[in-house]
């Protein structure tokens, strides 16, 4: 049977700083793509229609050639995008979005119609009015900040000392920060779903922070010794969401669920993330506070 | 009992699975349970007592706000609702008595316009020079309104057939207010033809009058919905698709002397050509919906005869008449729940959202989420399996986990709470969760060797539970906005991960450690 075991990564050999230097480079290179992103388009990432309005329908196109073309003309208005779902050869996904610059928008009711008279079979359609999805867009942004304020005040009340506090409140903004750019260079819209897989990380990513603490900070017995024992467990714990979440998202992108998709890319990225800055980051900053800080 | 008492996590856990699969496929339970708090439509159906959501049985969603804008602080004088209502609409183009609504209670009184397309400021000026004073104007309407709207809504959804359809009324953070509508089963377009429109149904004599020597036509509202006594059914009559209604024996005798007075009915009875040439016809009776004529019909000469000599009144029954039997059934419907006091608003940017999935989408969703989610579950079980290495460990880390989503799947079916993609997603972030607990108590307990003693196991246990619990509540945190915040579908996900948290760490990881403490140790 094959077996795995946490490898015990010799720490000694590195300073603190030159721990901290990588996660914190890419979380400034994240920074830096979500800045970037805002100053090109005016939103720090690329929303979807649950955010800025517009309509997603689901169509079966018939036999033929060249499906895509097949659906540009059947519309009247350009398709945003359209996505093939490919456990069902046939099934299309088309978007479009309202209110931008592309022609003016044309309602869920129209293009309902004129997917039938094309011959289509419609199997769903959605549409969100431009000024909902601001709100929603809002809500959601509003629902992140308390979450992340929250999840903030609490870890300062159980651990009642800064700087392993910090730490961990350092690393879960690392953990979303670095998704969200992810989603940005790979072209991944925010929607409903990749919100809640925001939400689900700040949770997620915690976990495995305040085991660390926990483990170097409440519990006797050699720094070193305490570190390979929370890896230990905190890697499995880890690696075994890794592994359900990218099966999770291989399937639902077969099966053409987009909500189950994108709930699990953003969680993959953002679990990877984590691995980096817990056992780099947060570790470092526990040492120096461990071995340093505290005889201040 | 002493194995008893020290198992109590185990029993419990045991006995909410009991529970729990109990709720899932009792038949007792397959109807009503709950007493229908489902937040969504809800339809039962397979070998469970699960209720699916729309995005997993098919239908239509939509949810939009109301038209209308509302005064408020308004002064009314002496002046009497009804009378406040009519004054203001002659004051605004294009809108009527019924487009406005007053209303006076202790202390504050509103009046609301709901016709489309007025602006604030013509509902400012209308106010002002029908000598008004108010407080301010704002964009909406009230909370009366809203709760007709919905009653009536939800009347009219059922007076269609439309099983399982949910009305409900739903606020955002920001204070905006929707009406949300839930039909399984349906188009979007068969749903939006029955809520979009008002269905205000009147029914009208038209009559020739002669005035200064010429002829000219004149139409007066003889029957309106609150005059009926009964509304039949819709259906096909020897003169075409009808609608029997009998009228209240208080304004009987008023209608048939109206119907006298104007000609409709005539010695004869009268015959009606308003289609053709509403100039030079006999006098008609005109059924009109939302201020549309939508059929037009004379009398026949035995009811005409019976109105004239009074007998009519006492036996108050006729028959409207529509062009199709469809029309018929929307014209009974519109009777029976009443015409709605604001209209909702389906156009421009304020228009909401609709979604429709169609039924063999939702039975592919139902599967393929099911899929995915075993599959979910077996990449977890390969994982844990491999680490550990030894099935004592990882065998009841498994059936531990499956046994929160089962709790939490009886306890979905138990108050017919309708799943969703997102209460799935919410499944498998709680399987994420606990197995993630699960391995914290295992690698604690096994640390340094093996555990032979209970009062290790427990204070073993006990520093598990420090980092567990301290987890959930930080999970907990953070799904908590979204359970309040009304974010559409998300909400679903955060409350059923919420609840598998909470589950989870009362009940099922707990007992995970009374198994793993008996399979371990060897002092009993």
């Amino acid at each position: 049977m094959v077996e795995f075991t946490v490898p015990e990564v010799d720490y000694t050999r590195y300073t603190n700083r030159q721990l901290a230097a990588v996660p914190l480079a890419v979380l400034a290179v994240a920074l830096l793509v979500v800045a970037g992103w805002y100053v090109a388009t005016g939103a720090p990432v690329n929303q979807g229609i649950e955010f800025t309005g517009g309509t997603e329908i689901q169509v079966v196109v018939g036999d033929g050639a060249n499906p895509e073309e097949q659906i540009r003309q059947a519309f009247s208005a350009e398709p945003e995008s359209i996505q093939s779902v490919p456990a069902e050869g046939s099934l299309y996904i088309v978007t479009f979005q309202s209110g931008d610059d592309s022609g003016p928008s044309v309602g869920a009711n129209e293009l309902e119609q004129q997917a039938e008279s094309a011959g289509f079979e419609v199997r769903s359609i959605s549409s969100v009015s431009a000024s909902f999805g601001g709100d929603t867009q809002t809500l959601a942004l509003i629902g992140v900040g308390i979450a992340f304020l929250g999840m903030s005040l609490l870890v300062f009340a159980m651990f009642r000392s800064f700087v392993p506090s910090i730490a961990v409140v350092i690393s879960a903004f690392s953990d979303i920060v670095i998704p969200v750019a992810l989603m940005n260079v790979l072209g991944i819209e925010l929607s409903l779903g990749t919100v809640a897989a925001l939400l689900m990380l700040i949770g997620y990513s915690v976990d495995s922070d305040i085991l660390l603490n926990n483990h170097i900070l409440r519990r006797s017995g050699d720094f070193y010794e305490s570190t390979y024992r929370a890896m230990r467990t905190g890697v499995t714990m880890t690696l075994t969401s890794i592994a359900a979440m990218i099966v999770m998202t291989v399937t639902a992108t077969l099966f053409g669920i987009q909500l189950l998709a994108a709930i699990g890319t953003v969680l993959v990225f953002g679990l990877a993330a984590d691995l980096m800055n817990t056992y780099l980051l947060n570790l470092s900053l526990l040492r120096w506070y461990k071995f340093e800080g505290v005889n201040r | 009992m002493v194995s008893l008492r020290d198992n109590w996590r185990v029993i419990l856990l045991v006995v909410l699975l009991l529970v729990s699969t109990f709720a899932l496929f009792s038949p007792t339970l397959a109807d009503g349970a709950g007493g229908g708090v489902a937040p969504g439509n809800a339809t039962a159906d397979g070998p469970t007592n699960l209720k699916f959501g729309l995005e997993l049985s098919g239908g239509t969603r939509i949810r939009a706000p109301l038209v209308g804008l509302t005064a408020e602080e308004v002064q009314f004088g002496d002046d009497q609702p009804r009378v406040v209502e009519q004054n203001v609409a002659e004051n605004i183009d294009g809108a009527t008595s019924a487009d406005v609504i007053a209303r006076q209670s202790a202390n504050a009184s509103t009046v609301e316009v709901t016709a489309e397309n007025v602006t604030q400021q013509e509902f400012r000026t209308a106010l002002e020079r029908a000598d008004y004073e108010f407080e301010t104007i704002r964009d909406g309407v009230t909370e009366q309104t809203r709760t007709e709207v919905v009653d009536i809504l939800r009347d009219k959804i059922n007076q269609a057939g439309l099983s399982g359809g949910s009305v409900q009324q739903v606020t955002t953070a920001t204070g905006q207010h929707f009406i949300r509508i839930e039909v399984p089963d349906r188009d979007t377009s068969e749903v939006q033809q029955l809520v979009s429109e008002r269905g205000s149904v009147v029914v009208e004599a038209y009559y020739p009058v002669e005035q200064n020597g010429s002829r000219t036509y004149q139409s007066d509202v003889v029957l309106e919905r609150d005059d009926f006594q009964r509304i039949g059914t819709a259906q096909d009559t020897p003169s075409g698709p009808a609608v029997p209604v009998t009228v209240k024996a208080a304004v009987a005798e008023e209608f048939q002397q109206a119907m006298v007075d104007t000609g409709v009915a005539r010695p004869g009875g009268s015959r009606c050509d308003y289609e053709r040439n509403p100039n030079s016809t006999e006098s008609c009776l005109l059924v009109v919906v939302d201020g549309q004529v939508v059929n037009s019909f004379g009398m026949s000469p035995g009811l005409a005869q019976s109105m004239r000599n009074g007998e009519w009144a006492e036996d108050p029954g006729f028959q409207l008449q529509t062009r199709n039997i469809s029309e018929a059934q929307q014209v009974a419907i519109n009777l029976r729940a009443g015409a709605l006091p604001a209209k909702l608003d389906f156009s421009g940017d304020d228009g909401g959202t609709t979604s429709y999935i169609s039924p063999s989408q939702g039975a592919n969703f139902k599967t393929d989420s099911l899929i995915t989610g075993l599959v979910a579950v077996l990449a977890v079980s390969g994982v844990v399996f491999i680490r550990y290495n030894e099935v004592k460990v990882a065998a009841p880390m498994i059936v531990t986990a499956l046994s929160e989503v089962v709790i939490l799947l009886g306890f979905a079916a138990g108050i017919g709470y309708p799943l969703d993609l997102s209460v799935i997603a919410g499944f498998i972030a709680v399987i994420g969760t606990g197995v993630d607990d699960l391995i914290i108590i295992a690698d604690e307990v096994m640390a340094e060797g093996e555990v032979s003693s209970r009062r290790v196991f427990q204070s073993r246990f006990r520093k598990a539970f420090w980092v567990i619990g301290a987890a959930a509540a930080t999970t907990i945190i953070a799904m908590s906005p979204l359970a309040v915040l009304s974010l559409g579908d998300l909400q679903g996900f955060a409350i059923f991960t919420i609840l598998g948290v909470l589950v989870g760490v009362l009940v099922t990881r707990p007992a995970y450690g009374d198994i793993l403490r008996t399979l371990t140790t060897t002092d009993r």
